[in-house]
């Protein structure tokens, strides 16, 4: 909200430089954003909470400012003649509804004549951020600023039979609203109608037929009290947002209603003309008290962590203008109707602790001795974390809100969650994967020419289950491009690409780092990847994830180019499969004996099946395999392979002799050959 | 010329070709010359049953002596020349050390956790327990059990993304509070952090996605001092030992008496720039003492214990820290911004 401190000024009796003003009453709440300098006015720009409806008006500010500037305030008291007939004989009020409207006060102002205001209201208007209109207008906006009462202003003559109602709109009415909108009103909307129809919104916009214009003559002032919530519902359905319905939903003071529509009748008087009736038709069904609360002085201390006497509480609360006095110990306070926001003990509490400076209040750590952890979930990610960054992957942080195309793209539509606002549609549903972000990345990085690309991110994916349940868990998800090494000059850069079994390698490590046993391959199947350049990831038979060759109509849907590798794996199941502490086994005391073996199979045969049959033939004495080398080509004959495979030979029991081993290493081939129809080179 | 003199002679004429021999295979020659199985030391000590008994131990003494000499003088010489071989050896191995070492680039922390990993080890310090918190959350958590009253211009703070009437991506992490509130029992000392979600359009200042970290401390006796403390003492680990905080009063339904706190500008050490936009102040935090009424919604009887709350927004640390302009490179992933960081 705009402030002119000249205004404030007029309300306000002080002698305060701007920026020390601004200064104090930040920290007493209302926080000045901005000063800004106009021409012949300094106005302040300050950001009003909105539990405190009262700020918005000059008036508001003032009552803030009286006590941290000393100040006296300058209430405005309007003195009206009154010609006869009195308002009362020209205009009848009915509130039909009072649940939502608990007072209204109308008042009238007869010849007047409609022109642009003086400049001095203009420029104040100006300065406060509102658009001149005509006087009239003009006159109603001035007192809402100065007074917060949000006023509107009818042409006497366009209302049927002089008759105000208030009640909800009926079903199918409608309204064209002063911006020239055709409105449909519906039962929950409350209106100010005249005998026939509508003329109004109530507290959020009048009706262009009965709008003041250049032929009105007679002028009634409505100063009402809305019901906040129903303005706000109002409001929301119509989208229109007005400085008046602003004010109604953060709480208007019902009290002041009389004095703002006196206050506009005098100004009109003053810059339009005409004479005020006599008097106001005042309908005020629910009449609003101050609201008495009581508060402990010990347990405003309590929770502020301060020492002030009772007394001092009472004159802090005082200078607040809440009438407060000391009665058995307890501060007895009287809340007037414009503190809306003060219903409780707490918020007495708040008001001491605000008016006595938080500036003042002491450091102190809580006493509670708690242990303080953390969450096994964030223990196991950086656990993951460091492992993939010590693999060669840059962290990543992705948006978890993604367009639905893409997902839909993934064979994720299933299970997608769609949100049902969003900002734009490339944001409109929660990632079900985190791959499909990681190529997204990729992407991104190649059009800026990074084309060697390793990353992760661990975090959440969104999820609808087959039941329907709306859920989110923990993923852990990777990519790969290109070449990973930095300065490979000398090296073949075929070789070095990241490639299946690039990742296929970092699943292992990581595994393998987190003591992680039993670990197996097997084919798969997945929209995202190559059909025959992907497996899933297996512990003690449970899947965990995949991993694989993104497949090439992904790689086009996502533009990226050149092969990329992925892999994902569910955060809780990987931790799940971590043992809990690892058991040392003593290192071997004999040595080893090294030996290679070219083994020439069918393509059909998988490497496993090599390892299984050589496990179960090396009568336990070959600790490991290790593949060397792999040929396909003319030497071997089409439709077979030539693989090279280094094994370790080792008894826990005794130094094995060259004899011994070189019939381990035979038994192993006379099975390869009978079981795998193998050939050796 | 006696045994002795004989001896002595030998000796010198050895030691004279050892610092002569040019290679190791001339040394080896030597060695066995002298010191093998027929070597003329061998054939010496041979002589020594010819010899007077009195005379035999000084003079295998004096054999072993010139023996050991000689070994010595052999070895020494061996590595002298051998020393000179593999330097030579070596300057023909040369490497130009100014190439570009080769290596496997190592990931780095996106800059977001980093920050977020600091923060956490500080509430740890402090005696918090991190704990997980869901982002897709209720209506219920997110609004209601946190005292917003219904139909409430605050909400209208927080803009949020809904999936159904009930469902909605959380628009602060407090959204957790209640959950922790209605499964513990007091000393409660929790801490969240994670992704929070609002309909906000994207600038270099703005993103609908930021991150917060949330925590609250329930007790008997937890005063709002305990609060300013806590964030003194949270402000002096994170941002260094210079840095002052200031309360002021602010609103948040959930608490109250509320308070928005900002530390000392860490770019002008609090003289005012452009960062700070003057003011020598960053706001840091929304805080306060919990609301009587959320305690009791989770069934804590306000009487009886009190207990502070704040949640701050962490993607600005980082943009001060390090000077970052535009919020955006954060979830853009452009490694040339990642790996400087």
């Amino acid at each position: 909200m705009k402030l002119p401190i000249g205004w404030l000024k007029e309300l306000l009796d002080y002698e305060c430089p701007p920026r020390e003003l601004a200064d104090k009453l930040t920290m007493a709440g209302l926080e000045v954003e901005e000063i800004m300098q106009l021409e012949d006015e300094t106005v302040f720009d300050v950001k009003v909470t909105p539990n405190r409806g009262d700020w918005l008006s000059v008036l508001g500010v003032a009552r803030e400012a009286a006590p941290l500037v000393d100040g006296t305030l300058k209430m405005p008291d309007p003195i009206i003649e009154g010609a006869s007939p009195a308002a009362g004989e020209s205009i009848s009020i009915d509130i039909e509804d009072p649940d939502l409207c608990c007072r209204y006060v109308g008042a009238v102002v007869r010849g007047v004549q409609v022109k642009p205001s003086p400049g001095w209201m203009q420029s104040r208007l100006t300065a406060a951020g509102m658009r001149p209109i005509n006087n009239i207008v003009d006159a109603t906006n001035y007192v809402m600023l100065e007074l917060g009462q949000p006023l509107h202003a009818f042409d006497l003559s366009l209302l049927h039979n002089s008759h105000i109602i208030v009640r909800r709109a009926r079903a199918g009415e409608k309204i064209i609203s002063l911006d020239g909108s055709p409105r449909d009103l519906t039962e929950d909307m409350l209106v100010i109608a005249d005998s026939d129809r509508p003329v109004a919104i109530a507290g959020v916009m009048g009706g262009l037929d009965s709008e003041i214009n250049e032929q009105t003559k007679d002028v009634v002032i409505e100063a009402a009290n809305f019901a906040g919530t129903s303005i706000r519902r109002t409001s929301k359905k119509l989208g229109l947002v007005t400085e008046a319905s602003y004010r109604f939903e953060r709480g208007v003071d019902p009290s002041i209603a009389k004095k703002a529509a006196l206050r506009a009748a005098e100004l009109i008087c003053e810059i339009a003309g005409g004479e005020a009736a006599q008097g106001t038709v005042d309908a005020y069904p629910c009449v609003k008290e101050p609201r008495q609360i009581k508060a402990r002085p010990e347990r405003a201390n309590a929770v502020l962590g301060i020492e002030l006497t009772p007394q001092s509480m009472a004159q802090h609360l005082n200078a607040l203008q809440i009438e407060t006095s000391l009665e058995d110990g307890l501060l007895v306070s009287m809340v007037p109707t414009c503190r809306p926001d003060v219903v409780s003990e707490i918020d007495l509490i708040e008001e001491i602790g605000r008016a006595s400076g938080y500036e003042n209040l002491p450091l102190t750590l809580p006493k509670a001795r708690t242990k303080g952890m953390d969450s096994k979930e964030g223990l196991f990610r950086d656990r993951i974390r460091r492992i993939l960054m010590s693999c060669g992957a840059q962290e990543t942080l992705t948006h978890s809100l993604v367009d639905s195309n893409l997902s839909e793209l993934c064979g994720c539509d299933e299970s997608m969650i769609r949100l049902r606002n969003t900002l734009t549609e490339e944001i409109d549903s929660l990632r079900v994967r985190l791959v499909p972000n990681l190529l997204g990345v990729i992407e991104r990085n190649q059009t800026h020419e990074i084309n060697d690309v390793c990353i992760f991110e661990v975090g959440k994916v969104y999820f609808r289950t087959p039941e329907g349940v709306i859920d989110e868990k923990l993923a852990i998800a990777g990519a790969m491009s290109g070449n990973l090494w930095r300065n490979s000059w000398n090296l073949s850069s075929e070789a070095l690409d990241a490639d299946f079994f690039l990742c296929k390698g970092t699943i292992e490590n990581l595994l393998d780092a987190l003591g992680i046993k039993s670990v197996q391959f097997a084919p798969t199947e997945d929209t995202f990847l190559h059909p025959t350049r992907c497996a899933k990831i297996l512990v003690d038979g449970v899947e965990i994830g995949v991993l694989g060759e993104v497949a090439p109509g992904m790689l086009e849907a996502f533009d990226v180019k050149g092969r990329s590798q992925v892999y994902e794996l569910d955060f809780n199941a990987l931790m799940g499969c971590v043992p809990d502490t690892l058991t040392y086994h003593h290192v071997p005391k004999y040595p080893a004996l090294r030996m290679h073996m070219a083994v020439v199979v069918s393509d059909e045969v998988k490497y496993e099946q090599l390892q299984q049959v050589i496990a179960q033939s090396g009568e336990g004495f070959i600790e490991k395999t290790e593949l060397l080398d792999v040929y396909r080509g003319e030497q071997v004959g089409t439709g077979r392979t030539s693989l090279t495979i280094s094994m370790v030979f080792r008894s826990r029991e005794r130094t094995l002799t060259d004899e011994e081993v070189n019939s381990v290493l035979d038994n192993v081939k006379k099975a390869l050959s009978r079981n795998l129809a193998a050939g050796f080179r | 010329m006696s045994e002795q003199d004989n001896l002595e002679e030998l000796g010198k004429s050895a030691l004279a070709r050892v610092a002569q021999a040019a290679t190791s295979a001339q040394l080896d020659e030597i060695d066995t010359e002298y010191l093998g199985r027929k070597g003329e030391l061998t054939l010496q000590l041979r002589k020594i049953g010819s010899l007077p008994a009195d005379q035999r131990k000084d003079f295998g003494q004096a054999v072993n002596d010139i023996k050991v000499r000689i070994t010595d003088a052999i070895e020494a010489r061996k590595k002298t020349i051998s020393g000179g071989e593999i330097d030579a050896k070596l300057a023909a191995e040369a490497v130009d050390i100014t190439m570009p070492g080769r290596f496997y680039r190592i990931g780095r922390p996106h800059v977001l956790v980093q920050t977020l990993a600091k923060i956490k080890d500080i509430f740890i310090r402090l005696g918090y327990e991190i704990v997980e918190s869901p982002e897709v959350e209720s209506y219920h958590y997110n609004f209601e059990a946190l005292n917003y009253p219904l139909d409430h211009p605050a909400i209208d703070e927080q803009m949020s993304f809904y999936i159904n009437d009930e469902r909605l991506l959380r628009t602060h992490t407090t959204a957790y509070q209640h959950r922790q509130m209605e499964k513990r029992k007091p000393p409660i000392m929790v801490c969240t952090m994670g992704k929070c979600y609002r309909v906000d359009a994207v600038d270099a200042t703005h993103n609908h996605t930021f991150h917060q970290v949330d925590c609250f401390c329930v007790d008997r006796g937890i005063t709002m001092a305990d609060l300013k403390g806590t964030l003194y003492q949270f402000a002096v680990e994170m941002f260094g030992a210079d840095t002052n905080i200031r309360f002021r009063p602010d609103f948040f339904p959930f608490v109250e008496p509320g308070a928005e706190v900002a530390v000392t500008c860490s770019i002008c050490a609090g003289k005012g720039c452009n960062v700070c936009k003057g003011s020598g102040w960053l706001e840091l935090a929304g805080a306060g003492m919990i609301h009587p009424n959320v305690l009791r919604g989770a069934g804590i009887d306000p009487e009886e214990y009190t207990g502070f709350a704040f949640g701050f927004g962490i993607d600005r640390m980082p943009m001060v820290q390090h000077g970052i302009d535009d919020m955006r490179l954060f979830m853009d992933n452009d490694l040339r911004f990642l790996r400087q960081l």
